[in-house]
């Protein structure tokens, strides 16, 4: 088990609020650590810090072992081995081809190469017909697989969700939960940190999980015991539905 | 009515053209991308920046006018080039006023761009450059429209024209000026009619670039 | 875009330039004159005879009379057509222009509503009419409406004003209830007099333009055609030691062009509105049918026009 990344007393604060305060914790290679908790928790901000979107107030993002920076000059090189979907489906005002073709195409990828790729993508997606048309006009679900396979299609090391399958309806959420399956399956030493505040997703997708409240991290643990006998009584709380958020 | 001043009102259109058409494409290339840079980076006095290109929309044209007419001016810093009453110098001028238009619009259009659509740009691992261009193209309809504004600006100008032109027939007169000396000399409803020419020419022009907007060739 | 930037370029290039097709491309005279010149319609009369017989093309800069000197001072025209004699000697004097030629004259009047309360209609002379226009107007009966624009309206103005005592600075603090210092061309003036029944110090062919186009019906000369309200016109070719890049010889061909018998004939046939506008005075000018007897005074003009030239 190889530590994929890891934030090390990590604080940061908006506006006179502390979004997160002093996090430890650790990813490893080959599983899906889900990060679960009430929204407003902080955990978006969790994954904005670990792809170097933002700076830590305090503490350091640790990726296989080197530190990183945000502001370094060459953050990007760092994200290009980071993937990372939003909650929110993103499609670039371009046609849906050209969407999945983007991120090989900032890395400079040969014509041929990008092409194969893209009609692979479209073939897995089931948007073939649709390649032509601007994404703009895909709907929620087909929006959110699309921003998926962008994001992947480019075989990072380590992939972020942020609440990706929030809002969508039960045949999208499935399909994209394999998706990350498959992702997983598809190569050795990769990564998937998952922020959800669904108890049942975590329950499926995850191998570990950490309970975040009010900034801080309560327990980490894995999935069977997270569920079945947390160390913490607000994890119980949480897993028990007894928590409204 | 006409025959008075003894000029071309083809000739003096096709200027008018001309001279706007050079100053929208040069200060568009300018201020769109300087936009860009501003309304995406982050850096000191940023602020600042921002709102003195708003304030340069109420910069009164007729002291770039002057500016430039100083600058050109024998007596002037540039004078040994020799581009005063030429339409060089009204291109310049121009120039010097669609600049900040196109980049204050351009300003706001980037930043109106979707947050997570930025997100997503930089998360994909964009340089800083791919990533302002990214942008651009998101805020693409926006930042036509601020060229066509820009446009508009030129072609309505008269002021500066004027004073770095110096309306000379068949040189440096546009309709512009061309309905100001004819508003002068009391010829009223010819300027009128200058004027409807210019809106209708400038009408055109809009009608065309949408048209292409439309055709997505734009 | 970009072909359309180049189908517009490649039209004017056309259209636009492609007009003359001289052999040697014409020398260009940069001329500076009065807004008030170019709208009398003269020189699109007679600048034709001077582009044809030198190959020229003069281009007209027309702004008022003080822009048309610092266009001069500061060397971006090769000659001034103007008429604002006491600036122009002080022009010369400090050295922007090399000479000053009396070219032609033309009218003042003073113009003002029909009822003519401040009654210029019985003044002797001009400086009485402006006596009395100010007598009336601290009186409360009348307006008067200034050029306010140092142009050479404006600085005949200020002349008469000087001769009833009055230096520049007086003028300026005359009490705007009756004094109006509008700032502005000849014809926006002569539109403001028509609204508030004001009298106004104007050239005559600007005032005849106004009555041609209708615009000022409620207007009248009040008084003119004294010699003290003659509009001295003289040409200024500027100093070329200053400016390397002048066309001096050029600037003095057109001294002597419109120096010229032919010429000055020429702008003595300018007929507008019913009538002739401009008085050549050029010294040593002998009207058209005036005998070849005079050749002593032709030669001599001839002579004179030969030394500027060597110079």
């Amino acid at each position: 088990m190889t530590v994929a990344v890891e934030l090390l007393s990590v604080s940061k604060t908006y506006d006179k609020v502390a979004a997160v305060r002093n996090v430890n914790l650790v990813a490893e290679t080959g599983q899906v650590l889900g990060i679960l908790g009430p929204s407003g928790a902080g955990k978006s901000t969790l994954l904005r810090l670990i792809d170097l979107l933002e700076s830590p107030d305090k503490g350091n993002v640790i990726l296989r072992g080197r530190k990183v920076s945000a502001g370094a000059r060459d953050a990007h090189t760092i994200r290009k081995r980071i993937g990372m979907v939003l909650q929110k489906p993103v499609a670039l005002n371009r046609s849906v081809s050209n969407n999945i073709a983007f991120s090989m195409n900032i890395r400079g990828w040969d014509e041929k190469d990008v092409a194969r790729v893209v009609s692979q993508e479209l073939k897995k997606l089931g948007l073939e017909s649709l390649a032509k048309k601007n994404a703009r006009t895909l709907s929620g679900g087909e929006m959110q697989r699309l921003s998926f396979s962008r994001a992947t299609v480019y075989s990072p090391e380590l992939l972020l969700l942020d609440e990706f399958a929030a809002n969508l309806d039960p045949r999208n959420v499935a399909l994209l939960e394999d998706m990350v399956r498959a992702y997983l399956a598809g190569g050795q030493e990769r990564a998937v940190v998952l922020v959800t505040h669904n108890i049942f997703q975590a329950k499926r997708l995850c191998h570990r999980i950490a309970l975040m409240w009010d900034g801080e991290i309560i327990e980490v643990a894995d999935n069977k015991k997270f569920f079945e006998s947390p160390d913490d009584e607000r994890t119980a709380a949480f897993v028990n539905g007894d928590v409204v958020y | 009515m006409a025959g008075l001043f003894t000029y071309d009102v083809l000739e003096v259109t096709l200027l008018s053209l001309y001279v706007s058409g050079c100053a929208t494409i040069l200060g568009s290339s300018i201020g769109i991308p300087l936009g860009a840079l501003v309304g995406l980076k982050e850096f000191g006095g940023k602020g600042a920046v921002k709102t003195i290109t708003y304030t340069m929309y109420g910069f009164p044209p007729v002291i770039s006018g002057l500016v430039v007419y100083f600058l050109l001016s024998r007596s002037g810093l540039f004078g040994f080039l020799g581009l005063l009453f030429t339409p060089t110098a009204m291109i310049i001028a121009e120039t010097l006023l669609v600049i900040p238009l196109t980049a204050g619009i351009t300003i706001t259009a980037v930043t109106e761009v979707d947050k997570s659509i930025k997100d997503t740009i930089t998360a994909i691992g964009a340089t800083p450059r791919q990533r302002v261009l990214t942008v651009m193209r998101e805020a693409w309809v926006s930042l036509i429209m601020a060229a066509m504004i820009g446009f508009g600006r030129a072609i309505a100008e008269v002021g500066a024209a004027f004073m770095v032109g110096g309306n000379i027939a068949g040189e440096t007169r546009v309709l512009t000026t061309a309905i100001m000396m004819e508003t002068r000399a009391g010829h009223l409803g010819f300027a009128l009619g200058l004027g409807v020419v210019l809106i209708t020419v400038a009408g055109t022009v809009f009608v065309f670039l949408r048209y292409l907007q439309e055709k997505e060739l734009l | 875009m970009l072909i359309l930037v180049v189908s517009a370029v490649g039209v004017y290039m056309f259209v636009v330039l492609d007009e003359e097709d001289e052999e040697l491309p014409p020398q260009t005279l940069m001329l500076a004159t009065t807004t008030s010149t170019q709208d009398s319609g003269l020189l699109d009369y007679i600048l034709p005879d001077f582009e044809e017989m030198h190959n020229a093309d003069v281009q007209v800069i027309a702004v008022g009379s003080g822009q048309a000197m610092e266009l001069g001072k500061n060397g971006d025209v090769d000659v001034l057509l103007v008429h604002s004699p006491a600036s122009e000697k002080q022009f010369v004097a400090d050295g922007y222009g090399e000479s000053r030629t009396l070219v032609m004259y033309n009218q003042f009047v003073i113009v003002g509503p029909e009822a003519d309360p401040a009654g210029t209609r019985q003044a002797h002379n001009a400086t009485d009419a402006f006596a009395r226009m100010k007598y009336n107007g601290t009186a409360g009966n009348a307006i008067f409406v200034s050029r306010s624009d140092n142009s050479g309206t404006h600085s005949k103005e200020l002349t008469f004003w000087s001769y009833l005592g009055f230096n520049k600075t007086q003028v300026q603090e005359f009490s705007d209830s009756w004094y109006k210092q509008a700032g502005q061309g000849m014809g926006a003036v002569l539109d403001m007099c028509e609204e508030m029944d004001a009298y106004t110090l104007s050239d005559d062919a600007t005032f005849y333009s106004r009555v041609a186009d209708n615009l000022v019906p409620h207007l009248n000369i009040t008084s003119g055609g004294g010699s003290d309200l003659s509009n001295q016109y003289s040409v200024i070719p500027v100093n070329a030691t200053l400016w390397s890049h002048i066309n001096h010889t050029f600037a003095l061909d057109f001294v002597s062009w419109i120096t010229s018998n032919e010429t000055q004939d020429l702008i003595a046939s300018y007929v507008k509105y019913g009538q002739q506008l401009f008085f050549p005075n050029t010294p040593g000018y002998v009207a058209h049918g005036a005998s070849l007897a005079s050749t002593g005074t032709l030669g001599r003009l001839a002579m004179v026009n030969k030394e500027e030239l060597s110079n």
